[in-house]
């Protein structure tokens, strides 16, 4: 049955360019794709692995970061005599290279911020962050700070000298987009459904428990925040070369705590959760847009978080899972009673 | 030397009111366990309110800084009885998703009703600074560095020397002891979130006058106000206040000799070297882990 | 009615002067004692004694003041607890612990970590040894389940379990871990005479199938019926080991359970 709903799901999925005429419709879609990927990542630390990581956009912002600066190229003036120039690479490297980049940040982030936990993690990972927000916004020479960089190059695909599409419009871009989600996607079922996700569940459930019978923590925690981080960075990738231009705000705080909000209020460790979530909060600015302003629309998200928390706890994908086993079981139940059982 | 003279004394003058973030979030983190992303946000309600008294409707300076307080303690007691309290007893990340909303709906209030330019704030003190020898500071700030103090002096005295302060330190101490001898925890966490909240606002309402007033000003005070209790310690009130000077110092020197730029950084890179290095602060009360 | 297995001269783990005080409390002053192969040794005491921080500290829980833990040949001391788990010593918890948001099985596939052996990415890769292994954990699982009990109850919600069901629970998920020596934390608390009887039933098939036991129980039924060894723990020091019967007999442990003075016996 479920196999069936996925199947269509996908379907509509890849249908939409074909009978979408509305463009904007469908850069809407892709930067709500962009956004799902990156809740899904986080969702990989936040839920599964129940680590309650704020600096999730650095991730995001350093994927973005590293691979428009790979793919322009730059010069660093390093002493008065010596420039360093990176020549500009193309852009699948540099795409990996984001890729790696923000894998590599997570492994640091995991060795040092899980020295402490709780509260204090928090507090670390939201400062990470910070502090890689004020270093792009500073360190002019490298990012051109509040200056921006722009004219960053599209994706282009293909093999070398056999056919090339270089990807300027949005309908390539979108099943780029949905191509990265959907491999994303798969990774992270599988790794859920494997002794490395079930440590990782173990670690959020009951760490004690899981340590007892020989989980170590520190290792499976930094797995978890280095796969989150490199995926947080594809998504960022994605970004850059879609919308061509980055600046330091990329960093801001409020991105993540979007990330969260998606994650959160579609069902933190579920596979769905971060998917639903992430079109939910996705879609509703664009919705919202009509009617109010910006302030209204964060403050719709403010109160919908606190509402989700007070009532719908585990999110909305379970709370509908719940929903739909207690209505078929009711159904059951009322089929017997008119059969006289 | 004029020049290192002139840093020290304006972190002095600043770590007073850093000192009052402070203390008011290592009170709630400490003693509720709440990860407080409302803190900041009573910090810019707390200058919002003094704009409004004191610029908009004319009232009386010092009257404004004493309405602003106590309209921080209230909102901070709302704010706990509305949204913590139902929460008791779930766990540490649900408290904390439950603040991060009501941070962005007050931020996005205050935004949506004072607009996004800065505000600046008239007090009565004399504009021509004091001149001490080589060095100089505004009165406003000789103004607000006593007024600090003076709350300090009134925290400790509180939390050290009254029925409450002792309530609040048993409940740090066991939650579950302290109910069992008969401190109402309720009463108590209330108590604990308004007063800190109320110190929050207080800081707000004293550094309004000194700086401008944006909506987005409580961001930053909220993220120094972690870097400092986590300087000084959770539940410790001499190690906030010490942790606001050495914030407040360390913020001085690093814009005055590295670069402005990274002001502000220098209490997350504070945060990260702490928890590195000496993860219980500096005159921590409690364990640090889990 | 317990055969004494021959191979038992083998010392499987020697815990030797072990000190820890919290703050100015000292919780053991100086705990020395063995346990051999294929023995159940039960450690027992008043409340307070040190009994589960004795086990805190033997399975990495907790690090000592001073003193060593060795297992086989090798030493335990203050290794971290996945380590020690690693070697083959594995605890059970005093308070009810399992994972409540899953399954039964989940739950001991769970436990089964130590069994599996895929690496992250393969399993990021799918390759086909990923699903091989989830099936052989699966049927291992449900073979534990069978050893304990529980089987008719695999594919239901670890919360859903009677009290009694959850401590067999516990047991399952430390025996997935496969242990040469198994650590029981007052397993049978809060059962009932019937469950206490058939716990003890599945505690002398766990030994039998090779798994040395260290229990700790206030349960004496249980620990005079299954033991082969007691070691009695009073006040941070040990203060008699022996077969049940003599430490039944044993004037020192009657004082440190009934207090001092003869008025009462």
């Amino acid at each position: 049955m479920s196999r069936w709903i996925s199947i269509l799901w996908l379907a509509f999925l890849f249908s939409i360019p074909l009978w979408m005429i509305d463009l904007y419709v469908l850069h809407i879609l892709i930067n709500t794709g962009i956004f799902v990927i990156a809740a899904m990542s986080l969702n990989l630390l936040l839920g599964y692995t129940g680590q309650l990581s704020l600096g999730h956009v650095a991730f995001f912002g350093i994927g973005a970061y590293v691979s428009a600066l790979v793919s322009l190229g730059f010069d660093l003036e390093l002493t008065d005599t010596y420039t360093f120039v990176f020549d500009a690479k193309p852009v699948w490297i540099a795409f990996l290279s984001g890729i790696i980049a923000a894998g590599l940040f997570g492994w640091l982030i995991g060795r040092v911020a899980f020295k402490v936990r709780g509260a204090y993690f928090v507090i670390v990972t939201i400062s990470f962050a910070e502090v890689v927000r004020l270093v792009s916004l500073n360190w002019i020479d490298l990012t051109e700070g509040p200056m921006a960089l722009n004219n960053i190059q599209p994706f282009t695909l293909g093999i070398p000298n056999l056919w090339e599409m270089t990807l300027y419009q949005k309908i390539p871009n979108y099943y780029l987009v949905l191509v990265v989600a959907i491999v994303c996607y798969i990774l992270i079922r599988r790794l859920v459904h494997s002794r490395i996700g079930r440590a990782m569940i173990g670690l959020r459930e009951n760490e004690p428990l899981a340590t007892s019978v020989g989980v170590n923590v520190t290792h499976y925690l930094v797995i978890a925040t280095v796969i989150s981080a490199a995926m947080a960075g594809a998504a960022g990738g994605l970004y850059t070369h879609y919308f061509r231009i980055i600046d330091p705000d990329i960093f801001l705080f409020i991105y993540t705590v979007t990330m969260v909000i998606m994650v959160v209020s579609g069902g933190k460790g579920t596979l769905a959760g971060p998917i639903v979530g992430g079109i939910i909060f996705g879609l509703l600015p664009e919705i919202l847009r009509e009617f109010a302003a910006p302030e209204m629309q964060w403050i719709i998200y403010g109160i919908a978080m606190i509402l989700i928390v007070f009532f719908l706890p585990d999110g909305i994908v379970p709370a509908l899972k719940n929903w739909w086993k207690n209505h078929r079981s009711k159904r059951t139940d009322s089929a017997e009673m008119d059969a006289g059982t | 030397m004029a020049e290192f003279l002139q840093h020290i004394l304006n972190a002095i003058v600043l770590g007073g009111t850093y000192a009052l973030l402070g203390i008011g979030l290592t009170l709630i983190f400490g003693i509720m366990k709440v990860v407080n992303f409302t803190h900041g946000e009573l910090y810019s309600f707390g200058a919002y309110m003094i704009f409004m008294f004191s610029a908009m409707l004319g009232l009386n300076f010092f009257l404004a800084i004493i309405l602003s307080m106590v309209l921080g303690v209230l909102l901070g007691g709302i704010i706990e009885f509305a949204l913590l309290r139902p929460l008791r007893g779930a766990n540490i990340d649900t408290t904390m998703l439950v603040m991060i909303g009501a941070w962005i709906v007050m931020q996005n209030l205050e935004q949506l009703s004072w607009g996004g330019v800065a505000k600046s704030i008239n007090h009565p003190f004399p504009l021509d600074p004091l001149v001490i020898g080589e060095v100089s500071v505004s009165w406003i700030r000789v103004f607000v560095f006593f007024f600090a103090v003076i709350l300090i002096i009134g925290s400790y005295y509180l939390i050290n020397n009254t029925k409450l302060g002792k309530s609040m330190r048993a409940t740090f101490q066991d939650r579950d002891i302290a109910a069992l001898m008969g401190v109402n925890i309720n009463r108590v966490y209330t108590a604990t979130f308004a007063l800190g909240s109320g110190l929050a606002a207080t800081a707000g309402a004293l550094l309004g006058p000194v700086f401008v007033v944006t909506p987005t000003m409580g961001d930053m005070a909220a993220l120094k106000a972690f870097a400092i209790v986590i300087l000084g310690g959770l539940g410790s009130i001499a190690g906030a206040t010490i942790g606001g000077f050495i914030l407040a110092l360390a913020e001085e020197m690093g814009a005055g000799y590295i670069s402005s730029g990274y002001r502000d950084a220098m209490g997350f890179i504070l945060i990260i070297l702490v928890l590195i290095f000496r993860p219980t602060g500096l005159f921590a009360l409690k364990e640090r882990y889990g | 009615m317990k055969t004494v297995k021959s191979d038992m001269s083998e010392v499987l783990l020697n815990v030797e002067n072990i000190a820890i005080s919290f703050g100015g409390l000292v919780a053991i002053s100086d705990l020395s004692f063995n346990v051999h192969k294929g023995e159940i040794v039960s450690l027992i005491g008043p409340n307070g004694a040190g009994k589960t921080t004795a086990f805190n500290i033997i399975t990495g829980f907790l690090k000592p003041n001073s003193g060593s833990i060795t297992y086989r040949d090798k030493s335990l001391t203050g290794l971290a607890a996945h380590q020690v788990a690693k070697y083959g010593v594995v605890r059970t918890f005093q308070k009810t612990s399992v994972f409540d948001g899953n399954t039964v099985i989940e739950n001991i596939m769970m436990g089964l970590h130590l069994n599996g052996r895929c690496k992250v990415w393969e399993v990021l890769l799918g390759l086909p040894r990923v699903s091989i292994e989830n099936t052989r954990l699966e049927e291992r699982a449900l073979e534990i389940l069978d050893l304990v009990g529980l089987s008719n109850r695999a594919s239901d919600m670890a919360s859903d379990l009677a009290y009694g069901e959850l401590r067999l629970l516990e047991v399952a998920i430390a025996l997935a871990a496969e242990p040469a020596l198994l650590l029981l934390d007052e397993p049978a608390s809060g059962m009932n005479p019937s469950e206490t009887a058939s716990f003890m039933k599945t505690v002398s098939k766990i030994r039998d199938e090779g798994t040395t036991i260290l229990l700790v129980e206030h349960d004496m039924r249980m620990v005079m019926g299954i033991s082969d060894r007691v070691v009695v723990l009073n006040q941070g020091e040990i203060i008699a080991s022996g077969t049940p019967k003599e430490i039944q007999n044993n004037p020192k442990v009657i004082h440190a359970y009934l207090g001092y003075g003869d008025e009462d016996a």
